[in-house]
């Protein structure tokens, strides 16, 4: 099944500007109902620029409550769903970095043949791509993902990230050029 | 067009504007790429459930929100950049100083001085305890309170919390569920706490941890 906007299926549900004005008033269990919305929206991107599922977990779990913390400065409650996709795109540009700095992503916390096993699981196109992502920068990996992992529009991209959407084609464009040449030779 | 890149017939064709043939080494690279995102992407699981008890878990020991001063919260928003830390935290520091009531002429000027302690560093407290139901971090930066700072429990069992810390030395334990007071296997001082037990050491310096 295809990528489903977080905006499908919502019904009747309360609002995000209903429920932050909860959570502000005092009715703190109201904010689990925003990291089970977020963590379906956003879970999957996460995994896909961290490339690795228990890192992302952290760095999701690390958004929310950064997120819990600092919610009285969150100045358009209606909006929390951009507000809270930039803090967690910058704790995975942190988780990042930290895994950057501590060596290659690719392969960092995983023993060998664990991961040889992992990756004969899955199709030798997507384990090249997870590995390919990892040489972009972190724009243009955030821009890739969301483009077509999330499979997002360029106008929804530009909403969420808060830059224009020619800068995104851009990023999208160049991150195409460099994967190109990575996936060359493959089937 | 040659090498790694793209023509701008294929880049609208992969942004999905464009319905017709390309010449066939830029189709089999367009949709060799389309491909490989859509087996990533089947091949990836977003976090489960267990992530919002975990969430809600930690909310719950943060107690009412907003119990942290505004200037700590503050302080700890991603958003601000760290180089901006010191010298906010100074330019706070010289704000209180001159807000302190004063009786007669005013105290010596220890301006650059109380500027210079309020120097702020961000540390990062791990602690690996796969089998604790709560951890937090008290130390002599909060007056030893085992309830201030709640530590968070990742999907491998270890604890964290980021904290903003003055600049010098500064002793703690953790204190793992509630009760057990145990020092930092991994700080690289200890020393005794006076009751039997052993204070971590860290010292902290503009940059970060100071190793002695």
């Amino acid at each position: 099944m295809g990528p489903v906007p977080e905006s499908i299926n919502r019904g009747t549900e309360a609002t995000d500007g209903d429920v932050v004005r909860a959570v502000l008033a005092g009715d703190r269990e109201r904010y689990r109902v925003l990291v089970e919305r977020y963590r379906r929206a956003f879970g999957r991107y996460a995994v896909a620029v961290l490339g690795d599922a228990d890192v992302a977990a952290d760095a999701l779990q690390e958004a929310f409550i950064r997120a819990y913390d600092a919610l009285g400065d969150c100045r358009e409650p209606d909006r929390f769903r951009n507000w809270f996709f930039s803090i967690l795109s910058n704790q995975c540009r942190s988780a990042l970095s930290r895994r950057r700095s501590q060596g290659d992503p690719a392969d960092l916390d995983v023993p060998g043949k664990e991961r040889a096993d992992a990756d004969a699981e899955r199709s030798e196109l997507a384990a090249a791509l997870e590995g390919a992502l990892a040489q972009l920068t972190a724009e243009q990996r955030e821009a890739f993902v969301l483009k077509h992992v999330d499979g997002r529009s360029y106008e929804e991209m530009a909403d969420l990230v808060g830059v224009g959407v020619d800068a995104l084609k851009m990023r999208v464009h160049r991150a195409r050029e460099a994967l190109r040449g990575m996936l060359e030779g493959l089937r | 067009m040659s090498g790694d890149q793209f023509t701008p017939d294929a880049q609208r064709y992969l942004d999905g504007g464009l319905h017709g043939e390309l010449p066939r080494a830029e189709q089999v690279s367009a949709e060799r790429l389309l491909r490989a995102a859509e087996s990533y992407r089947d091949s990836l699981a977003a976090p489960d459930a267990s992530l919002d008890d975990r969430v809600m878990e930690a909310v719950r020991l943060r107690g009412r929100r907003g119990r942290r001063p505004e200037v700590w919260r503050w302080a700890l928003e991603s958003r601000i950049r760290p180089v901006w830390v010191p010298i906010a935290a100074a330019a706070a520091a010289i704000v209180m100083w001159l807000a302190l009531p004063r009786r007669g002429a005013p105290p010596a000027p220890p301006v650059l001085a109380v500027a210079q302690r309020s120097d702020t560093v961000f540390i990062r407290f791990e602690l690996a305890a796969p089998g604790a139901h709560t951890a937090t971090v008290a130390g002599s930066f909060n007056g030893w309170d085992a309830h201030a700072l709640p530590m968070v429990r990742n999907t491998s069992g270890t604890w964290t919390v980021t904290v903003a810390l003055p600049v010098g030395e500064h002793q703690y334990q953790f204190v793992v569920d509630g009760a057990r007071w145990q020092p930092d296997p991994s700080a690289h001082a200890q020393v005794d706490d006076g009751f039997g037990g052993t204070n971590s050491v860290i010292v902290v310096g503009p940059k970060g941890l100071v190793r002695t």
